[in-house]
């Protein structure tokens, strides 16, 4: 039965993972570049999220999601507009990785700088310990509403791409950045709206998941790392494949801990080299 | 071999334009080698544990050249060699109950061994794919370690083997063995550049599939620089390691080494000898005024060089090198090589018809890609 309760665990778990994800898998699948400072813009949103509890401390944490967003949204617009497309037309595939490593750099020690080091959290109250029960399975009420907000979030997402004007536009940029100016649209404006957007899924994720784990100004790198192998495992060609690496990684992450206590990451790491290994081939169809 | 040296120490000496006489070229290496030798007794116990750190600071980053530069692979996970390189060399010194510098070669060895076996299935990633995927692969050997109670887990280990080497050379040989790894992994790759995998190596950065039809291993070349480099840190990161005689894998395993490596390379100029010389300088002279002159943080010293990596990817992609190059009289370690004159052509024209490469490495030659 424990095993049981850890797979739907990871499951649940993994959703949030997936979240992580598929700003990341937006952001490539649109404008080729692997945004490095993702895991950063993960871990601001967090203490951001900090910053307005403490603001508004009579509101739930879960209400300060969509502020936070909008931030994200805005900063990510900012980011595209302001650096990120300088480099985007080079024809050298790596200006882009290295920028935003460099604001990924900035970026962490500013937030040691400003937040300090030590491990934060967010609280979320009573709803954090409240659990439900199924025919002896006991399962947090929160990873619930986290793995239902993320389905909602990959929905609203796929709809809006396959379904929307917007959309429309988005794929056609993806295939043919050049074909799509003489439609009139401008390449630019569209990465810095996809860029605000996969920054805003991020900072949702990034206050999920502050919620289920504390954090530091340094777990960027982890959350970068888990996004962006949630990507690579995922990259069947829909964003449903980003929730299911999520989902992979949730669950290798949590039976890992569960066999070996203080693993850390790092089932959920050499589940990932595996399937480098064995799935080369499925690895580079990550578009939108 | 002689050839190969020879055409190195002409390009330190002779400063590319000028050509001057044998004794004057040999006097030059004569004097900078005396320089290095009695240094540990001219400058103190500071200024010569800060040349160390800086001298293998540009060891490792010439080796993320080397592959960012001119191999075309984005190492994100080079920080993985550093620590490794580190291991072997403690592990090494303290089970066979010897002084680490006995032991030193074993270190690049066992790097080069694990990245011979990692690039098999690295490689089949590209460019971003395998920036992370070297970096996924750090963190997992980073975290076995952390986790291997017999490798000193989380707590890390120290050196007591450094007791058996005279106190009083411990500093001097140090300085004098990290001196030789900055000088060869500058010389060194200058050499492989110059030679067959070298030429091959920058045919592909400019153009993979010119360099494909004619037959250049692409494979074959990236798996000679990728090892090689590794190797490259190791010795590095052991010689680093030995100078504070403790090891653990939060200190080994930083990626703040691979960002250090990143910003040196991308200041100085990707894709130039030089550029990784001149960044380094850039790199430990801005710490020292900000950490020293200004007493700010050391994270306000990453922040600013951060701020110019970013201002120097945007503005000046080839890096500070290209600017100052004019002033110095031209590359002082061209790898560019001229045309071949009529009657070598016959010998040499499948090696000619690829190896027009630019110098630079990012935004390289225009329209290709």
């Amino acid at each position: 039965m424990i095993w049981v309760e850890t797979i739907i665990n990871g499951v649940l778990y993994g959703g949030l993972y997936g979240l992580l994800g598929v700003g990341l898998a937006l952001a490539v699948g649109v404008m080729r570049v692997v945004n490095l400072s993702h895991g950063e813009f993960i871990v601001l949103s967090a203490f951001l999220g900090v910053s307005l509890v403490r603001v508004v401390p009579w509101l739930h944490p879960l209400a300060l999601l969509l502020p936070v967003a909008v931030i994200a949204f805005c900063l990510g617009f900012g980011l595209q507009a302001v650096l990120i497309n300088r480099v985007v037309t080079r024809p050298d595939p790596f200006a882009g990785i290295l920028l935003t490593f460099g604001v990924a750099v900035v970026m962490r020690n500013l937030m040691v700088e400003i937040y300090g080091a030590d491990p934060r959290h967010l609280q979320a109250g009573h709803l954090a310990q409240a659990s439900a029960g199924f025919g002896g399975l006991h399962v947090g009420v929160l990873p619930l509403l986290i793995l239902a907000l993320s389905v909602a979030l990959f929905t609203a997402l796929q709809l809006v791409l396959t379904r929307t004007r917007f959309g429309r536009i988005v794929r056609a940029t993806a295939d043919h950045r050049d074909v799509v100016r003489l439609m009139g649209v401008n390449p630019g404006r569209v990465y810095n709206l996809v860029m605000g957007l996969s920054l805003a899924l991020a900072s949702v994720a990034g206050m999920l998941l502050a919620i289920r784990a504390s954090f530091t100004p340094y777990s960027g790198v982890e959350r970068l790392l888990v996004a962006f192998e949630v990507v690579v495992l995922g990259g069947l060609g829909t964003f449903w494949g980003a929730m299911l690496g999520g989902i992979t990684l949730g669950v290798a992450e949590l039976v890992g801990l569960r066999l070996d206590p203080n693993a850390g990451p790092l089932y959920a790491h050499l589940l990932f080299l595996v399937g480098v290994l064995l799935r080369p081939n499925g690895l580079f169809r990550a578009r939108t | 071999m002689t050839q190969i040296r020879w055409r190195a120490l002409q390009a330190v000496a002779g400063l590319g334009t000028r050509r001057p006489g044998r004794v004057y070229r040999w006097s030059i290496v004569a004097v900078c080698v005396l320089a290095v030798i009695v240094a540990p007794w001219v400058i103190g116990e500071g200024a010569q544990r800060f040349l160390s750190e800086a001298m293998l600071m540009l060891a490792m980053a010439q080796m993320w050249n080397l592959l960012a530069g001119y191999a075309g692979l984005v190492s994100m996970g080079q920080q993985v060699f550093v620590g490794l390189g580190a291991y072997g060399l403690f592990f090494a010194s303290i089970s066979l109950k010897v002084a680490p510098f006995w032991v030193l070669p074993l270190a690049p060895l066992l790097c080069a061994a694990v990245a011979a076996i990692v690039a098999l299935f690295m490689f089949r990633l590209r460019e971003a794919y395998f920036a992370i995927g070297t970096w996924v692969f750090s963190e997992v050997v980073s975290l076995l370690i952390s986790k291997t109670e017999r490798l000193g887990g989380e707590r890390g280990v120290g050196l007591p083997t450094a007791r058996l080497v005279d106190p009083r050379w411990l500093e001097p040989l140090t300085f004098w063995i990290s001196a030789a790894i900055a000088v060869a992994s500058v010389f060194g790759t200058y050499a492989l550049l110059r030679s067959r995998v070298g030429l091959g190596l920058m045919t592909v950065r400019d153009n993979d599939v010119a360099a494909a039809s004619i037959g250049v291993d692409v494979w074959r070349n990236r798996f000679i620089a990728f090892v090689i480099a590794a190797a490259g840190c190791g010795l590095a990161g052991a010689v680093s390691f030995t100078a504070t005689l403790y090891v653990a894998p939060g200190f080994a395993f930083d990626p703040n080494w691979v960002v250090a490596m990143m910003i040196i390379v991308i200041i100085g100029g990707i894709g130039t000898l030089e550029g990784p010389i001149l960044g380094v300088i850039i790199y430990f002279a801005l710490r020292e005024t900000l950490t020293v002159v200004f007493g700010l943080s050391a994270g306000w010293y990453l922040i600013g060089l951060g701020m110019v990596a970013i201002a120097a990817i945007l503005f000046e992609p080839d890096g500070l090198w290209p600017l100052v190059r004019g002033r110095l009289g031209g590359d002082w370690l061209s790898v560019r090589r001229e045309p071949p004159t009529p009657p070598r052509i016959a010998a040499a024209t499948a090696a000619a018809a690829g190896v027009r490469s630019s110098p630079h490495g990012l935004g390289a030659t225009p329209g290709d890609r």
